[in-house]
């Protein structure tokens, strides 16, 4: 009986003219959103707000879901071309992407990330479609002893994303984790390591720390270098499809991958309380440490953007459960789709799941269609947004970097994090220099804050022995098995340890 | 010529319109001037709700202006109230934040550049009425259950230094439950950690509980306003609870606090004419049948009030003797 519900649902969808129109309208709003700096979805979702008053529930809340869901596909096209991450999700694409765009490989690279969008909101969206009587005891078993363990599994891939030297990796993720506890202690409320600044006080703006890690260091060394981002490379035919199909092929071959990363991430992303960022900073930590040659990842591995942008996609739907069954939102962006619901008079609660089944499957599948809608638009895109990469570097680099400090402006509106990203910068640009890996300073100002805030709550609720549960001690269990298949694979020469 | 001509109209309408007597601001201030909106937090969640449209409705009023909202999120709203208290006193900066900070403001705590007792304010949107939320999974049934449970009882709360974190500090004064704060729960996170069983209560603001309480995770316990008997008619208040003197004092405060939501204001030195034009926008705003069908759409409640009301409930907030100061600190520290 649900699969005819589910399969109702999807006919309904497709075969209403008005609301795949709306879609379609979503989802160009969206890529646009995804595209432009520090817009992204939530404010993009506050801007779109008003214009669904009216609107009937469906039709209002597929529109904002379209828009929503595809922020971060269309959010990998900066990320590959330019180095620019849009936000915290779609920094991972940067490292593969990045360099694959340098070896003239844009194309490609673009491919092979829409085609994992679509693979990655596709199984996240079946994941959910095929779990939904499970989600409430998973969601009510996860507690912050639980956060906390997953938030230090996610920091032992700082070793597998080291890169060549483990000293230098777990020097720079040690040093990432530091800058994460700058701010407030949130057990004391003391500020901490703020210099008396105000704009501190909530910590080191991810999104500047970004930035200023992977865009900054790429525009000044291409500014040094005075080449075109794609020079030295084959003089390219214009408009060329066949690296973009070569990428969607990519997908299909990784196809396992695709797999084991959607169900991990969708699987994280129902859990309200981590977070997309590290959702998807996990899905490439995972790709890295599953492959046979963990050194090569950053040098322009078509997997790592595939993992990372599954990763990104498949964990939309996750967010989604907990606002629609609980009417508790599972993220701030979801926080105001709550609000949206409401006005727009859909009534979140556990009544959806017995009262309203054809609404919950209309707003899965899409998540998954207007992915669709978008990734189409974008291959068709693609050869000709690839070019964006033979632009000279005397235009280049002053437009990123525009893009670059406005991306640190606009999030928080705080002037403050200009200098921020000028200092941040320049260190990331001497890592960069010296060939220190910049992955895991991310993952440590990422997950540094979620696990302390997780474990702090963890000892307040059920004390020291806080890890003495069942899914604690599978968790403890599988941070093990990380940290000793990594020293396996070092042993076994897979990995060369540090040069000094 | 032609805009001369407009002006010249304008003008001329303006003198019929306002009488030879009146040289002073009107409607027509705001003419092409564009003002900013700031609000305290980033997007989504109330204040940004109740600000975006606040400042969509008081455009309306204002014609030929154009109200932007800004988020200027930070420091548990303290960045944002800089932000407008520090804006040059023109009535085209104004905006929206937290009125906990009162608290912030009554013990002096760091980061605080602004007088409350000196801004500009336009009006009040709605209350903050502060509740006990205890979850239905607890096995507590009313308030008074609570108050015979042996040992510690947990209560979710926001970070450190927040105003939800005070008055979970300050109820634990006022009554006499042990409880024990688990801070850093943020927006909902609260809801869902007392879905999971891990903590039992929360203190919060009624309306931001509707859904909850709707869905029968969770009851209303207590209520900390008599302004609470007109939406919460069956709910005990804390009045009948809170005996000893000291006690009386914190929940005073805690009552005017909930007097006193979604306020409106500007940095302080607005010219009286300015300022008049905007506090008729606002309450006209707030009053607009169109916003109220919005309101209840949003569930986001309305019950406004003028700026006169709210300039005399600040300055009583904020006129406390050192002695309650010292029992606010004492409260806040006492865990």
């Amino acid at each position: 009986m649900d699969a005819a519900v589910a399969f109702s649902a999807l006919v309904g969808l497709v075969t209403t003219p008005y609301i795949v129109f709306l879609m379609l309208v979503g989802v160009l709003v969206g890529i646009f959103m995804g595209i432009a700096p520090g817009v992204g979805g939530k404010l993009g979702l506050v801007l779109l707000i008003p214009f669904v008053y009216g609107m009937d529930p469906l039709a209002g809340a597929v529109f904002l879901l379209s828009m929503h869901a595809v922020v971060h596909t269309a959010g990998a096209v900066t990320s590959i071309l330019l180095g620019v991450p849009g936000e915290g999700a779609t920094a991972a694409t940067v490292l593969d992407g990045y360099a694959m765009t340098k070896r003239g490989e844009a194309g490609r690279a673009l491919g092979a990330s829409f085609g994992a969008s679509l693979a990655g909101s596709t199984s996240g969206a079946i994941v959910l479609g095929a779990s939904l009587g499970l989600l409430e005891p998973i969601i009510l078993n996860f507690h912050p002893s639980e956060f906390f363990l997953l938030s230090l599994l996610g920091i032992t891939f700082i070793a597998t994303l080291s890169g060549k030297s483990v000293v230098k990796g777990l020097s720079v993720g040690f040093f990432g984790l530091m800058v994460s506890f700058i701010g407030q202690d949130p057990s004391t409320g003391i500020a901490r390591f703020t210099g008396g600044h105000l704009f501190l006080l909530d910590g080191v703006d991810i999104i500047t720390a970004i930035l200023a890690m992977f865009a900054i260091p790429e525009m000044i060394s291409l500014g040094v270098e005075r080449q075109a981002l794609a020079s030295g490379v084959a003089q390219r035919q214009r408009i060329d499809y066949r690296q973009v199909i070569q990428g969607l092929g990519d997908v299909v071959t990784h196809r396992w991958l695709v797999l084991r990363v959607s169900l991990l991430v969708a699987a994280i992303g129902i859990i309200p309380g981590l977070g997309g960022d590290a959702a998807s900073w996990m899905a490439y930590g995972h790709t890295v440490q599953s492959s046979k040659n963990p050194e090569t990842f950053g040098t322009g591995r078509v997997e790592g953007v595939i993992g990372a942008e599954t990763g990104t996609c498949a964990k939309e739907g996750g967010s989604l459960i907990p606002t629609l069954f609980f009417g508790v939102p599972g993220s701030s962006g979801m926080a105001i789709m709550l609000g949206a619901f409401l006005m727009l008079g859909l009534q979140p609660g556990p009544q959806m799941l017995t009262e309203h089944l054809d609404v919950v499957w209309a707003l899965i599948w899409s998540l998954a269609l207007a992915n669709l809608l978008c990734v189409g638009i974008l291959l068709v895109a693609a050869p000709w947004i690839t070019n964006i990469a033979y632009i000279k570097t005397s235009l280049m680099v002053p437009i990123v970097l525009v893009f670059a400090i406005l991306g640190s402006y606009i999030g928080q509106g705080h002037w403050e994090n200009l200098i921020l990203i000028f200092f941040m910068g320049g260190f990331g640009y001497f890592l960069k220099r010296h060939d220190w890996p910049r992955a895991p300073f991310v993952i440590g100002v990422i997950l540094g804050k979620i696990a302390e805030d997780a474990l702090l709550k963890a000892l307040a609720i059920d004390g020291y022995w806080f890890f003495m549960k069942p899914i604690s001690l599978i968790l403890i269990a599988m941070i093990i098995g990380s940290i000793g298949f990594w020293f396996y694979k070092m042993r076994t020469g897979k990995v060369e340890i540090a040069h000094g | 010529m032609n805009r001369f001509l407009t002006m010249v109209a304008g003008a001329a309408m303006a003198l019929v319109v306002a009488g030879p007597a009146s040289a002073a601001a009107d409607a027509n201030y705001y003419k092409g001037k564009t003002i900013t909106y700031i609000v305290a937090t980033g997007p989504g969640g109330g204040y940004d709700t109740y600000g975006r449209l606040i400042a969509r409705f008081m455009q309306k009023q204002l014609p030929g202006s154009r109200i932007l909202v800004r988020n200027v999120p930070g420091a548990g709203h303290i960045i944002g109230a800089n932000t407008i208290y520090a804006a040059r006193p023109d009535g085209l900066t104004i905006g929206m934040f937290n009125t906990g900070l009162i608290y912030n403001q009554l013990m002096s705590l760091p980061g605080v550049k602004f007088d409350l007792t000196k801004m500009s304010w336009i009006g009040k949107a709605s209350n903050e009425i502060r509740v006990v939320v205890v979850s239905t999974k607890s096995g507590y049934k009313t308030i008074d259950d609570m108050l015979k449970a042996k040992g510690p009882v947990r209560f979710a709360a926001a970070g450190v230094g927040s105003a939800a974190y005070l008055d979970t500090r300050i109820l634990d004064f006022m009554l006499p439950i042990d409880i024990q704060t688990v801070s850093g729960f943020d927006g909902a996170e609260g809801e869902l950690s007392m879905m999971r069983g891990e903590v039992v209560a929360q203190v919060g603001i009624a309306s931001s509980f509707e859904q909850f309480v709707r869905n029968k995770n969770g009851f209303y316990a207590l209520a900390m306003s008599p302004a609470a008997h007109a939406i919460l008619p069956n709910v005990p208040q804390a009045d009948a609870y809170v005996h000893d003197e000291k006690s009386r004092k914190l929940l005073t405060l805690l009552e005017a606090l909930s007097d006193l939501g979604r306020l409106t204001s500007g940095p302080p030195g607005i010219p009286a004419d300015v300022l008049a034009v905007l506090r008729e926008a606002h309450l006209k705003a707030v009053q607009d049948p169109a916003l109220l069908v919005e309101a209840k759409k949003l569930a986001i409640p309305i019950d406004f009030g003028t700026a006169d009301f709210v300039t005399r409930r600040i300055k009583e907030a904020l006129n406390q003797t050192p002695e309650t100061i010292a029992l606010l600190k004492q409260a806040a520290a006492a865990q």
